[in-house]
């Protein structure tokens, strides 16, 4: 992403890599696994004044961005938590926070908005399918006072730490997406252990949980159009997470074939190594490129945004765990202790690449998208 | 400087005005696909149109005028190209590149000026056509390991070896041709350059019959071939050098136009989408996973070459760093050839005598490893790699400071 950065987005990378050393370096991130909110203290606050939730948000609610660009700033912040795995709801308040401003009424935004740039409300996006936000077994009745939600989410990011939920049903006339208090009555979160133990995902029930009409959030192009700009930009961010990760383990790799020696010799010096190795570089210059490209089309609001997207997605997902799995065998023993961050990667990378929607889920939209 | 743009805007006006009243356009004929659409007479047709544009200045753009050429700086040939995309311009297959773009520009950074003076503007008019006269049956990836000789006999040198994969050789009029000229340096250090005649005596060209069935490349002998030392490109025995220009350049030649990614995805590879159709396999969910796959690859491999040409433009990233590019091509080329025959079928892999399109799949897995192989192989551009842009030790070189001589005894004689 280095390539495409203004100077002013230069600075706010920078200024996150630094608040990130000083706040959450990956030693923390080790600690913060047995914790119970899996962020340190004052760390959303201190993230919400850099701006972190802010670039989806308009300038009249206290939003803004550095370079103009929202989705193009959020990527490059996402790359450079991913470098060092942060926690935290950066993707999941953000896609709220770009539907909210996208899809909301003057008093939606006005209510929802503030506290979600101040870091002081806590959002994440919840879809029924666990492979791919199909709302097929999460349904809003319409009742006199407004609607009522029965069905699960099996998978939501943060959602235990969110305050609202976006949520995305099956309406009386087709796809309704609604923001509600996670707090309502009826709604059930439970907090889900998984393999990526650097994000934080919870399972969350519906059971008959009334919601007024004014908590409905439609634009102007309708619910399905909705969801589908919230599923790209929650895909670009993810890739961008990834990308950052699978950056700073292929360093971190490449550093250890020059360090560690074996028969008298850096292990890097041996071609099988030096060969595995410029294969991973293949994949992560190949993912940094398509990463730049969906950041692209998104940015310039291209009409073929959506199957980019997708591409990107699944090219990432599979390179991740390619480059994770390569690395893996570079490192040989030590990284199978838990001590040794390489887990920590290809943990995150691993879970990345299943997140809103699978590679091949992805491949199936790219055909649909196609209309093969 | 205002005044130089001022100028190129002038230059691309009066070569938009010369294209359309001289050349024809693009559109309206099928373009050339296949090696067997060149002939001497298709390329004699682009030779008149070669000396027409080198009549009316649009020949050797950048290169010195004291050869011939327009002495202008790259933008001025980047307009001219800009405004020639629509327009068919002189076509001579392969040789196109290897002579405009990759002999002659090493010939220009390291022959004598007495040659290019008399070389250079044959070129220009469409005389010279040159071909590689590189790689040999002993020797591909070790390109410092040829052992065509050469040897001085008075003012001239007498060639005598064996050269191959020389694409068009057969249709070429001349060949830069690597030859040792010292055995008993290391293999680096005793290498030359020459300018051979394709039509000098002792030289036999014969086309290579391939999987394909067609022939696009040749194996080349040389029995006594007397070359003038006038003809030598490059200084005795600092052949090396002028190799890594031409690597350069050759690299360089292979990048795709610089139009970075405007096309966005596009329509899902037609071919293999036809292919399906045929076979009935459109809503085959595994047929569908291998269309997407290959549909993605081909973006990423797009995505990928404009970073790599931004990174290289901008000077952030050593030449090797195109080593991804090739080896991109070299990695996915095969597995979209195969996806092909998977999705297809063995109905894909039989077709009826005379019918080019069905052939299609099977001509595209012989030919799918192509960019694995050919103009340096995964496994050299991944050494690039590894070696100068991750920073990973060298081989040790069990060659590289020994005696050629010795090198050759040992490898020849000690194992037979």
């Amino acid at each position: 992403m280095e390539l495409d950065l203004t100077a002013e987005q230069q600075l706010q990378r920078d200024a996150a890599a630094r608040f990130i050393a000083a706040t959450c370096p990956i030693s923390t991130i080790r600690d913060l696994v047995r914790s119970p909110a899996g962020l340190p203290a004052g760390y959303l606050d201190a993230a919400a004044q850099l701006g972190w939730f802010a670039m989806f948000v308009p300038e009249q609610h206290g939003g803004g961005t550095v370079s103009g660009s929202a989705v193009r700033d959020a990527a490059a912040l996402a790359e450079e938590r991913g470098r060092t795995l942060q926690p935290g709801p950066f993707g999941s308040t953000n896609v709220v926070a770009a539907a909210v401003t996208a899809a909301g009424s003057p008093e939606q935004r006005g209510a929802w908005l503030p506290p979600l740039r101040d870091g002081t409300s806590v959002a994440t996006w919840a879809f029924p399918a666990a492979d791919g936000p199909s709302p097929s077994s999460l349904e809003a009745a319409a009742v006199p006072a407004g609607f009522r939600l029965s069905g699960h989410a099996p998978l939501v990011q943060d959602a235990a730490l969110a305050d609202q939920l976006l949520v995305t049903a099956v309406g009386p006339g087709g796809p309704a997406q609604f923001v509600v208090a996670s707090t309502t009555p009826g709604i059930t979160v439970t907090a889900l252990q998984s393999h990526d133990i650097t994000q934080r995902f919870a399972s969350v029930s519906f059971d008959e949980v009334m919601v007024p009409a004014a908590a409905r959030l439609e634009g102007p192009g309708g619910a399905e159009a909705d969801v589908e700009q919230q599923l790209q930009l929650a895909c670009v961010l993810s890739v961008a997470d990834t990308v950052g990760a699978m950056d700073a383990l292929f360093e971190m790799t490449r550093r250890y074939a020059l360090d560690r020696t074996a028969f008298g010799r850096p292990i890097g010096s041996f071609q099988a190594v030096k060969h595995q190795l410029a294969d991973l570089g293949l994949a992560l210059e190949s993912s940094k490129a398509v990463a730049a490209a969906a950041v692209d089309a998104m940015d310039t609001r291209r009409d073929d945004s959506g199957e980019t997207v997708s591409i990107a997605k699944a090219w990432v997902a599979d390179r991740g765990v390619d480059l994770a799995q390569g690395c893996f065998q570079v490192f040989g023993g030590i990284g199978y202790t838990w001590d040794h961050d390489l887990h920590l990667y290809l943990r995150r990378i691993t879970m990345n690449g299943l997140l809103f929607g699978s590679a091949d889920w992805h491949r199936e939209r790219i055909c649909r998208l196609q209309g093969l | 400087m205002p005044d130089e743009d001022e100028a190129i805007e002038e230059y691309r006006l009066g070569a938009r005005v010369w294209l359309a009243d001289h050349v024809l356009p693009r559109t309206g004929r099928r373009p050339r696909r296949t090696v067997d659409d060149y002939t001497p007479e298709v390329l004699a047709e682009s030779r008149v149109l070669q000396r027409t544009m080198f009549d009316a200045g649009y020949a050797g753009i950048t290169w010195p005028t004291e050869y011939g050429g327009q002495g202008l700086s790259s933008a001025y040939e980047s307009a001219f190209l800009e405004e020639a995309a629509r327009y068919e311009l002189p076509d001579f297959g392969p040789l196109t590149a290897t002579t405009f773009q990759i002999c002659v520009p090493t010939m220009l950074a390291h022959a004598s000026p007495e040659f290019l003076a008399r070389f250079v503007p044959k070129v220009l008019v469409g005389e010279a056509l040159v071909c590689q006269f590189f790689s040999e049956p002993s020797s591909g990836s070790d390109l410092a390991g040829v052992r065509t000789r050469a040897r001085r006999d008075g003012d001239q040198w007498v060639i005598n070896g064996q050269k191959v994969w020389s694409t068009f050789a057969h249709l070429a009029d001349w060949g830069m041709c690597l030859a040792r000229t010292d055995w008993d340096a290391p293999k680096h250090r005793g290498l030359t350059w020459f300018a051979v005649r394709c039509d000098a005596p002792g030289v036999t060209i014969r086309p290579i019959q391939q999987i394909g069935e067609t022939a696009e490349f040749c194996e080349d002998f040389f029995d006594d071939v007397v070359v003038p030392d006038a003809d030598r490109v490059g200084d005795v025995n600092a052949g090396w050098a002028v190799t890594r220009t031409m690597l350069g350049l050759e690299r360089a030649a292979r990048r795709p136009e610089e139009t970075g990614l405007g096309g966005g995805p596009g329509a899902l590879a037609p071919d293999l989408v036809r292919l399906a159709a045929r076979a009935g396999r459109i809503d085959d969910p595994v047929v569908r996973q291998r269309l997407a796959r290959a549909h993605s690859a081909e973006f990423v491999g797009r995505a990928l070459a404009a970073r790599v040409g931004e990174h290289l433009r901008r000077g952030e990233r050593t030449g090797a760093f195109a080593a991804y590019d090739k080896l991109f091509r070299g990695t996915y080329n095969p597995i979209r050839a195969r996806l092909a025959v998977e999705i297809g079928g063995a109905p894909a892999m039989t077709w009826i005598p005379g019918d080019a399109e069905g052939a299609e799949t099977s001509l595209a897995y012989l030919n799918g490893r192509t960019s694995s192989i050919a103009g340096g192989t995964n496994e050299m551009q991944r050494n690039a790699i590894a070696e100068q842009i991750l920073g990973l030790p060298r081989e040790a070189s069990v060659d590289a400071d020994r005696p050629f001589r010795e090198v050759v005894r040992d490898v020849d004689g000690g194992r037979g």
